[in-house]
């Protein structure tokens, strides 16, 4: 508009009215893509607050009642005699377990990856980096035929350990490590006299802090949503957590398995149970968030 | 792998190929012991199949979560039997999960539950040839009692002549229709298809926007063309079906479709669509569908207040001296071949199929059962909510055309994909039933069918 | 395993220092090993010695992948996937580093985290969780951007997913829910750039567009190559999108749409579970093949 118009006044003016537009550009991007990505869960969050027919019938972004949220809570309660809660409860155990096992496993390997030279490190990227190309449906029978084999179908090892597994925060921690941690930050240390694990836990864990949390955060979600294997591997329904529960409250909704028959679960009562499906997630991920701080690194080597 | 960039030294290149070695004796070790699993020593032949042996334990039972009433009912009734029930999702929507389940147990040589109850009807259809359905009428379930389900319930149970499942409930269809509503417009119940058409046509000249009926769900073709004796899906034998969608049974129900269609007085939307729910959930006159619309439908997702719906018989084909009709779902219960409590299982199958307690008085479809399904439908008729009795249903139970089967290929998938979206680019079904047997064709092959055509 | 061998070899060409870094670098992975032999490599191999062998173990060429190549649904599946990982990777490359680099001009960090708070929130809808949504998202006659359906020409849920708009809903819903993790990852990576450098492009008079272009986009290299070769396998092995979308259109559209689909129908709806393991593997070339010319380019490996 105008902008164009006085361009060449503009150059020579301080800088605050000249950026306006550039800021006025960046600000509606991102208020289209907050839109994007937040309209369809304000949708959620009050679609739970609503009866099935209010949430056919009525305005799609209108709050129901408090009183229809707790009608919904009880009934989605009811199922299967507190089903929800004891499904939550089976994936807070096998998400925690299996992240503190990533994070002892997946930190250091990363680091040594990164910063230290050995044998077969590069065969070690190189199989890690094929290993989770590979389409994981294929892979369930191969496991599930492994997981026998050592006698541990129908215990939550048996998804637990497999969740343990994790390339993607192996490499996340490379990463980190080779792009913003200085070798010679390691080598001055060496050159103090630190050993190896010493080096390690004085000087890269502590400046590691940012990828642990990313790491943690994402094995905790990638636990957290898995639905095939633990919809495979678990033979006892009490043992179901809350994703491949939420699967068959879904098979439960008319509208989605018609020869259901009979109306054991209305659409508002799965939203809500989406809702404190996706709560933990939330929550851990505003407490990772806290320690992705900046310019941990800034200053800390000489360049 | 190609990932790897010229080595840059030789040592590793040997030690990525001894590592890749020892990563393939652990793969071989690993095999030996997972095939050391099933073996099959001890059984003995009984009853049509060779039995392991029997042991004391809790009898392992898969329900999906409307049958966990069932099984919770028969624990209370009978407490001194050790009963280990688990819900799973039925196989609802073609999820397969107890075929997954059975093919990594058939590999591990344990893990079978000993009674499974699922929604679908075409178990049998992978469950024989992967040797865990049990026979039942060969010593299990005596004959009397195999006699008394509904005429033809068992077909989708039965190979060859062997019975390998029980089924659940029946869900034959019926001409649903609002009977105030019919008496306020002054039309009478259509009996045969040629009135039912015309009663269409005339419902979209005098009174717009009401409906005759639905065309725009999955099951479509199963509640019309299977009521029309279309023989889209014959299946001859385990692995063989006839296909013809293009015959005179199958062009005339599909023509009339199209009128009713072309004319507004058929939905194309579906029933359980929020379109449905929103926009015609008070428009419709007549329906025809599965025994299970009344309640499912009606009652609990359209919230048609009592008093209104009724259930006459389907339209026939004027001059059509067999009547018939379609069928949409209705579960079946399968017996494991490798359980170990053979006794308990089948005294569980037998109740949960024919006993009043369940059937008659709690379940929420149709009993395939006929004495149960008697006390049914009382219970129904007692229930107050229609605006009839539901003796139509007890007279289609047995109306169900048989040559149409249930193989391992989906038909509601198929017409789903293929006729579903041309139906709502406006497309005719007529001009698309060729294009329909294509696909079941083509479908059929891949799932291993000889299809003759 | 391999890795514990004795350097014995190397020891007399190497410094002291580096041999006992080598030990240690092994101590660090040893586990790892341990986990990435029992649930990678293991199930891998086994997959495949699946693709080439038959239901009785008997080893059969590559019958297993003519077989599967042979099923009409299989070109057609190629093709979808084809289109689709199009779209995907050139959404997820340019919004994702695009917005990673505005949210960190952000004057306002509080703002800026609230920001990458929201945009992460559909990462936690995973699956099963998110059919309800998307059914009433797309359906215009209860979607709350029904007017904007409208506007695009779409009356019903039926118009929405008509066959022609499948690859770009895909990419909608995977975009959804992916894109606000990858902000985060690509964010932290911005923040690790150090101020020094970023204070040098500033005094030289570098653009904002500038220092992304020349120095922000140029140090971000690994994570951005990383995240397009986990973006293109995923994308290659599309499922839960047209499985998602097919569940709640019970059945019209998306059932069959991928290769990843068809190789669950082969494993366990037809018990041919070395035809699965066949297209796998094809799954497994395609992705490793794209790796590998990303990882020669980028120097992904190199430790400095």
């Amino acid at each position: 508009m105008s902008r164009a118009h006085d361009q060449v006044s503009e150059r020579r003016r301080p800088r605050s009215p000249r950026r306006l537009a550039p800021r006025l550009l960046i600000g509606s991007v991102l208020a289209v893509f907050m839109v994007f990505f937040v309209l369809p869960v304000l949708w959620l969050v009050l679609a739970a607050t609503k009866t099935d027919q209010q949430l056919v019938h009525g305005s799609p972004l209108s709050f129901g009642s408090w009183h229809t949220l707790k009608t919904n809570w009880d009934a989605l309660t009811a199922f299967q005699d507190n089903a929800v809660l004891h499904w939550l409860g089976n994936s807070t155990l096998y998400a925690v377990i299996s992240l503190v096992i990533t994070l002892c496993v997946a930190v250091p390997a990363g680091y040594a990856l990164a910063m230290t030279e050995f044998r077969g490190r590069h065969t070690l990227l190189v199989s890690t980096l094929v290993v989770m190309l590979m389409p994981t449906a294929t892979l369930v029978v191969p496991l599930f035929l492994e997981i026998n084999a050592v006698h541990l179908i129908g215990t939550m090892w048996s998804i637990i350990l497999p969740y343990s597994f994790y390339p993607f925060g192996v490499y996340l921690t490379y990463i980190y490590f080779t792009t913003a941690v200085p070798k010679d930050l390691l080598a001055a240390a060496r050159m103090d006299g630190c050993s190896e694990f010493g080096v390690f836990r004085h000087i890269a864990l502590p400046l590691a802090t940012p990828v642990i949390a990313l790491v943690g955060f994402f094995s905790f979600v990638a636990n957290w949503t898995n639905y095939f294997l633990p919809y495979v591997m678990l033979p006892e329904s009490d043992q179901m957590p809350i994703q491949v529960g939420i699967g068959s409250l879904l098979s439960n909704v008319p509208s989605f398995n018609p020869a259901v028959g009979t109306l054991a679960i209305e659409r508002p009562q799965l939203a809500l149970a989406t809702l404190i499906a996706i709560t933990p997630v939330l929550i851990v991920f505003l407490f990772a968030q806290r320690f992705l701080v900046s310019g941990m690194l800034a200053g800390a080597t000489k360049e | 792998m190609t990932v790897n960039k010229p080595s840059s030294s030789p040592q590793r290149a040997v030690s990525r190929r001894r590592s890749a070695l020892l990563a393939g004796c652990a793969a071989t070790v690993l095999l030996t012991v997972s095939a050391c699993g099933g073996g099959t020593a001890g059984t003995t032949d009984k009853d049509g199949f060779a039995q392991a042996p029997q042991k004391d334990g809790a009898l392992t039972v898969w329900v999906d979560a409307t049958r966990m009433d069932a099984a919770k009912l028969y624990q209370k009734l009978h407490p001194e039997v050790k009963l280990d029930i688990v819900s799973y999702d039925g196989n609802a929507n073609g999820s397969n999960y107890l075929q997954t389940k059975v093919q990594l147990f058939n590999r591990t040589g344990k893990g079978w539950p000993d009674v499974v109850f699922s929604s679908q009807n075409n178990e049998v259809s992978w469950a024989v040839e992967a040797g865990f359905a049990a026979p039942l009428n060969k010593g299990l379930v005596d004959e009397a009692t195999l006699g008394r389900f509904a005429k033809g319930a068992n077909d989708v149970c039965t190979v060859d002549g062997t019975v390998y499942c029980l089924r659940n409930d029946l869900s034959q269809a019926v001409l649903w229709y609002n009977a105030p509503l019919l008496k306020q417009f002054g039309y009478t119940v259509p009996t045969t298809w040629e009135e039912y058409q015309q009663l269409g046509e005339k419902v979209a000249k005098e009174h717009p926007g009401y409906l005759v009926g639905d065309a725009g769900d999955s099951f479509t073709p199963e509640i019309y063309l299977w009521a029309s004796k279309c023989g889209a899906n014959d299946i001859t034998g385990p692995k063989s079906v006839s296909v013809n969608t293009t015959s005179e049974a199958c062009t005339r129900m599909a023509k009339l479709l199209d009128v009713l269609i072309k004319n507004k007085s058929m939905s194309i939307s579906g029933v359980f669509s929020t379109d449905f729910g929103k926009n015609k959930a008070d428009k419709v006159l007549l329906m025809p569908g599965p025994a299970w619309f009344g309640g499912a439908v009606f009652r609990d997702t359209l919230k048609t207040p009592a008093k209104q719906i009724a259930a006459a018989p389907l339209p026939q084909w004027q001059g059509d001296g067999s009547p018939s009709t379609g069928n949409v779902g209705g579960g079946t219960w399968l017996l494991s071949q490798h359980s170990t409590h053979i006794k308990a299982a089948t005294d569980f199958l037998k109740w949960v199929t024919t006993d009043n307690a369940y059937q008659g008085e709690k379940a929420p479809g149709y009993p395939a059962y006929a004495p149960a399904a008697e006390a049914w439908l009382k219970g129904q008729n007692a229930s107050g909510y229609f605006a009839s009795d539901l003796s139509a249903l007890a007279a289609a139970s047995s109306q169900v055309w048989p040559k149409w089967g249930s193989g391992q290929f989906s038909q509601e998938a198929i017409w789903a994909a293929t006729v579903k979206p041309g139906i709502t680019q406006g497309k005719s079904i007529a001009s698309m039933l060729p294009a329909w047997q294509d696909a079941i064709v083509k479908y059929a092959q891949s799932n291993g069918y000889k299809v003759s055509q | 395993m391999t890795l514990s061998h004795s350097p014995s070899g190397s020891a007399t060409r190497r410094p002291r220092g580096v041999d006992r870094q080598s030990r240690a670098g092994i101590a660090f992975v040893a586990a790892y090993v341990l986990l990435l032999i029992a649930f990678g490599i293991l199930p891998t191999g086994y997959a495949v010695y699946f693709a080439f062998t038959d239901a009785g173990g008997t080893f059969t060429g590559f019958s297993n992948f003519v077989t599967t190549a042979q099923d009409f649904r299989f070109m057609d599946a190629v093709g979808h996937v084809a289109v689709y990982l199009l779209f995907w990777l050139v959404s997820l490359v340019v919004f994702v580093v695009s917005l990673a680099l505005l949210l960190h001009r952000l004057a306002s960090s509080a703002v800026s985290r609230s920001l990458r708070f929201l945009f992460y929130i559909p990462g936690a809808l995973a699956g099963a969780a998110s059919v309800l949504v998307w059914l009433f998202m797309l359906d215009p006659t209860v979607s709350p951007v029904s007017s904007l359906l409208g506007m695009l020409g779409f009356d019903t849920f039926g118009e929405v997913i008509a066959p022609g708009n499948l690859a770009l809903l895909f990419t909608i819903i995977a975009f959804w829910t992916g894109a606000g993790g990858w902000i985060v990852v690509i964010y932290g990576a911005l923040n690790n750039i150090p101020k020094d450098v970023m204070e040098a492009a500033r005094i030289d008079g570098a653009s904002a567009w500038q220092t992304a272009w020349h120095v922000q986009i140029p140090m971000l290299r690994k994570w951005i190559v990383y995240m397009v070769i986990l973006a293109f396998a995923g994308g290659a092995q599309l499922f839960v999108e047209p499985q998602l979308l097919s569940l709640a259109s019970v059945g019209v559209a998306g059932r069959d749409y991928s290769l990843n689909q068809l190789t669950y129908d082969f494993a366990f709806q037809m018990n041919n579970i070395n035809g699965a393991a066949a297209v796998s593997v094809e799954l497994l070339v395609v992705s490793v093949s794209a790796a590998a010319l990303f990882v020669a380019r980028s120097g992904f490996f190199d430790a400095d």
